[in-house]
């Protein structure tokens, strides 16, 4: 049905197109994810590329899954070039041919990366520019102890005070994941996770967003729940006594990634765009004022700053990561399976 | 036959916008409901919807908490439509305004505003743990009464200004004639008012009812992600997993439900309205 | 009249009134409460009185931007969807066209459907036709939600209408056009005065199509809300919120003083 009508169009379009006047300076259109976030986005990329660029970023405030909403929905006529995800949504973008694969050597921060992040180069995404790392956040003034191991949270010290994010939320999907790894499962089979979180739900409160967590650490008299690093320090820049711990176990991480759109005019400038990102002052600046954790091993960091973050080669060594195109397929059967579990 | 061409010219820029900016699009994204991965046809989304409890238990939710929602708004909309019918012009105004202010907000601030006021803490639950009824940690947040109380505050200002605008047309010689021939004043309401405001009461119904099983911010947001609705769930299927095809498929399940659910309702309106 | 209702009563129907409209202010309170609090986390009570927020408004290009563009996009909305459906709810109460009723339920469905599917759907249609979306998608949008209202209010005052005004009108020598513009438009105005004052708040409070049609150049109020309230919520959103109430009722208070609107209510 819509073969024939845009085939009109597509020639209405063209007319369209030739008519309009030619746009003064280049323009990117990217995403961002609001907030602090945002604003340290503008400060460190987004201003100062624009500058040396002489062009116009233009922003469109969306989180990672409602982006990749309206970029699949927009096939036809993508308004992105850029486009950030932080919940692995690049696997499904490249599968299908939503964004434009990059080679390594089109970035000249390329050779500076952390293997992992250009990994996922080889199936067509673009390159990890910021890690989050997942542990476990507690409020350090009322929390009875301090947490080591993810297998705390079933201690009954914590017992009504624990929080849990639901799994269409990235961070909460790696933390169920992890809880899952520790009791013996895989992505395969998420069985003891899901029989290990039935244990919990009774004297625990589920959130879905990140202000939601918030509010719980402010209001709730939450103690302990498994999150993001760079959360743990918002809070604490909130005024809120909230510490990271990495569990003993392991690490999981959150991979922040940028990716070039496809069919779109302006990809040369985009991926100096997606290569600015990378670079190591960037990234530092990012470990500076929101806590995640860099990409590029060039990247320098102050002591007090390099201990809240995951730094060095060593460090990073020890994160862990999800099978992403694994983690992808079993997306939907786990967060149906977990909507089932947590539905009262 | 001039006659239904006028009628198809005043109807036309109607029937036009929805059928190239309404029925097209959504045909597409109905169509999605059975094409399977491959673009085959299929029924699989259909069957696993309808054949599992969970998602059975959430239309079975869905259904009871949007007809909870309507009966309250009729039995609060209409004796404050009458109210409103009966009283001076000025006040009358002042009243209107009032109850149309929360929709000069926006449903997320509003539905905020309970959250302050229904979570742990907060106004209701604090008085209610002072009066000695519930205990410390008892908040209202994540029920099905949250979502209720929400629902029904967004919802009373459609319900009450359908029935007022039927109300200020009864005459009220009728009701000075029912009392003059000494039914008292509830047999009056009963007899008299409630019979002739019923068009009101249905078209202000049909609206809460139709509204409140389509609608998905109040019901997320004060229900939580533990208390879904047929809404939420269609909206989690298309952002969150991306699952196109099986949010079509709920959303003609809820289509279809709902005109079927309604077909007799229209009918009634429809012959009152006669 | 007034004396046949026994006082009891009137005391009664005082209370009933009273309780309702505190339950339904009782949020916008809450948000207005907000909106003057010092503090930069959203807490009730307030603490401390300031007018910071109100001012952080005036400052944020992003919220005045979005709300220029919420106005506009809510005016037009509302003046060409009560054109169109005063057109529609004319043409469907006469019921001469053939499958009226099956037109009144195609009039009637975009409120039904969730409008998620309604707005992915129009995204992907606009994508794949028109090309990148601009302001006059979303106004299309805005007119497909907004017109049932317009169509259901104006029938509901058309079914009270007497049919002989217009039959009579004809036999006067009335052509079709004066008939419906003097004759029958005049008859409708209460339902396109409520069907427009809906039409404008729905559009002004959309938000889901709106979401989807966004661009860096059209964010509506409702979206830089969502934005601020899901990504870092402070009391910006409860201020603004205070501010369009304020503005409804300040409106309202002046045109009635000017032009006294307490007569479109009623008698």
């Amino acid at each position: 049905m819509f073969a024939r009508v845009s085939q009109i169009a597509g020639v209405l379009a063209v007319a369209g197109a030739l008519a309009s006047p030619a746009a003064a300076k280049d323009k990117l259109v990217i995403n961002s994810y609001g907030g602090a976030y945002e604003q340290i986005h503008r400060k460190l990329v987004i201003e100062p590329f624009m500058k040396k660029y002489d062009a116009d970023v233009q922003v469109i405030t969306a989180y990672s899954a409602d982006a990749l909403a309206q970029l699949r929905a927009q096939k036809a006529a993508p308004q992105f070039d850029v486009i950030h995800f932080s919940g692995g949504q690049e696997v499904v973008a490249a599968r299908e041919g939503l964004i434009s694969p990059i080679k390594i050597e089109e970035l000249s921060n390329g050779k500076d990366l952390y293997p992992f992040a250009t990994e996922g180069l080889s199936r067509g995404e673009g390159p990890v520019h910021a890690v989050a790392a997942i542990g476990l956040l507690y409020n350090k003034d009322k929390a009875p102890k301090k947490p080591a191991k993810w297998a705390d949270l079933w201690d009954p010290a914590y017992k009504d005070h624990v929080v849990l994010t639901d799994l269409s939320n990235s961070y909460g999907l790696l933390g169920f994941l992890m809880m899952n790894k520790i009791k013996g499962g895989s992505i395969q089979n998420p069985d003891p996770g899901f029989e290990a979180v039935k244990g919990l739900l009774g004297s625990a409160v589920v959130v879905s967003t990140s202000p939601e967590m918030q509010q719980n650490f402010a209001q709730n008299d939450a103690w302990i729940a498994p999150y993001a690093q760079d959360y743990a320090y918002t809070l604490r820049k909130a005024g809120l006594p909230i510490e990271f711990v990495q569990g003993a176990e392991g690490t999981p991480a959150v991979y922040l990634t940028a990716n070039l759109v496809a069919n779109r005019p302006s990809q040369e400038l985009a991926k100096k765009f997606i290569d600015f990102s990378l670079s190591s002052e960037v990234q530092a600046g990012w470990a500076n004022e929101l806590r995640y954790s860099p990409t590029n091993k060039a990247t320098k960091l102050d002591d007090t700053v390099a201990k809240e973050v995951v730094y060095g080669e060593q460090a990073v060594s020890g994160l862990m990561r999800f099978d992403p195109v694994a983690v992808d397929a079993a997306r939907a059967s786990l967060v149906e399976r977990w909507k089932k579990l947590i539905a009262r | 036959m001039r006659d239904r061409v006028e009628d198809l010219a005043l109807a036309g820029p109607g029937i036009l916008l929805l059928a190239l900016a309404f029925v097209l699009p959504i045909a597409e994204m109905l169509g999605l409901s059975i094409l399977g991965t491959h673009r085959e046809l299929t029924l699989e989304h259909f069957i696993r919807f309808l054949s599992d409890p969970y998602y059975l238990g959430i239309v079975w939710r869905t259904i009871y908490l949007s007809l909870l929602i309507t009966a309250i708004c009729a039995a609060i909309g209409f004796p404050l439509a009458y109210v409103m019918a009966r009283i001076r012009p000025a006040l009358r105004l002042w009243l209107i305004v009032l109850i149309i202010l929360p929709l000069m907000t926006s449903v997320v601030v509003r539905t905020f505003g309970w959250m302050v006021l229904l979570g742990r803490g907060g106004l209701i639950p604090f008085t209610l743990w002072k009066l000695g009824f519930v205990g410390r940690n008892f908040t209202l947040m994540h029920t099905e009464a949250a979502i209720v109380i929400g629902m029904v505050q967004v919802l009373l200002p459609f319900t009450t200004l359908s029935i007022l605008g039927v109300v200020m047309k009864i005459d009220r010689r009728l009701e000075e004639a029912s009392r003059t021939m000494g039914a008292g004043f509830f047999a009056t309401l009963r007899i008299v008012i409630l019979p002739l405001a019923m068009p009101g009461i249905l078209a202000g119904s049909l609206l809460a009812f139709t509204l409140s099983v389509s609608s998905f911010v109040t019901p997320s947001l004060l229900g939580g992600v533990r208390l879904p609705v047929v809404a939420a769930s269609i909206y989690d299927a298309a952002t969150k997993t991306l699952e196109w095809n099986f949010a079509a498929a709920q959303s003609v399940i809820l289509l279809v439900g709902v005109l079927l659910a309604l077909t007799p309702y229209i009918k009634l309106s429809g012959r009152r309205h006669g | 009249m007034v004396k046949a209702v026994p006082n009891t009563l009137r005391v009664f129907a005082s209370l009933f009134v009273a309780l309702t409209l505190v339950f339904i202010l009782a949020p916008l309170v809450v948000v207005a409460g907000v909106s003057v609090s010092e503090s930069q986390f959203i807490a009730f009570p307030p603490s401390g009185f300031s007018l910071r927020w109100f001012a952080a408004i005036f400052d944020s290009n992003a919220y005045v931007q979005a709300l220029i563009t919420s106005l506009k996009l809510a005016t037009l909305v509302t003046v060409t969807a009560t054109i169109v459906g005063a057109g529609a709810a004319i043409a469907l109460h006469r019921r001469r066209l053939p499958g009226t009723s099956l037109l009144a339920g195609l009039f009637l469905s975009p409120l039904i459907l969730p409008s998620i599917i309604f707005a992915i759907g129009l995204l992907m249609l606009w994508s794949a036709t028109i090309g990148p979306v601009s302001f006059w998608a979303l106004w299309i949008g805005h007119m497909v939600i907004a017109l049932p209202y317009v169509i259901r209010t104006t029938l509901a005052v058309l079914a009270d209408s007497d049919p002989f005004l217009e039959e009579a009108a004809r036999t006067m020598g009335a052509s079709r056009w004066q008939r419906i513009l003097y004759v029958v438009l005049p008859q409708c105005v209460p339902g396109l005065a409520a069907g427009a004052f809906f039409a404008f708040n729905i559009s002004f409070d959309e938000a889901v199509v709106a979401l989807f049609l966004r661009t860096p150049d059209l964010v509506t109020l409702p979206i830089q809300i969502y934005n601020q309230l899901e990504f870092s919520p402070d009391p910006t959103v409860a201020a603004v919120s205070t501010l369009m109430m304020g503005l409804t009722v300040f409106l309202i208070a002046t045109l009635d003083r000017f032009l006294g609107i307490q007569r479109f209510v009623g008698t």
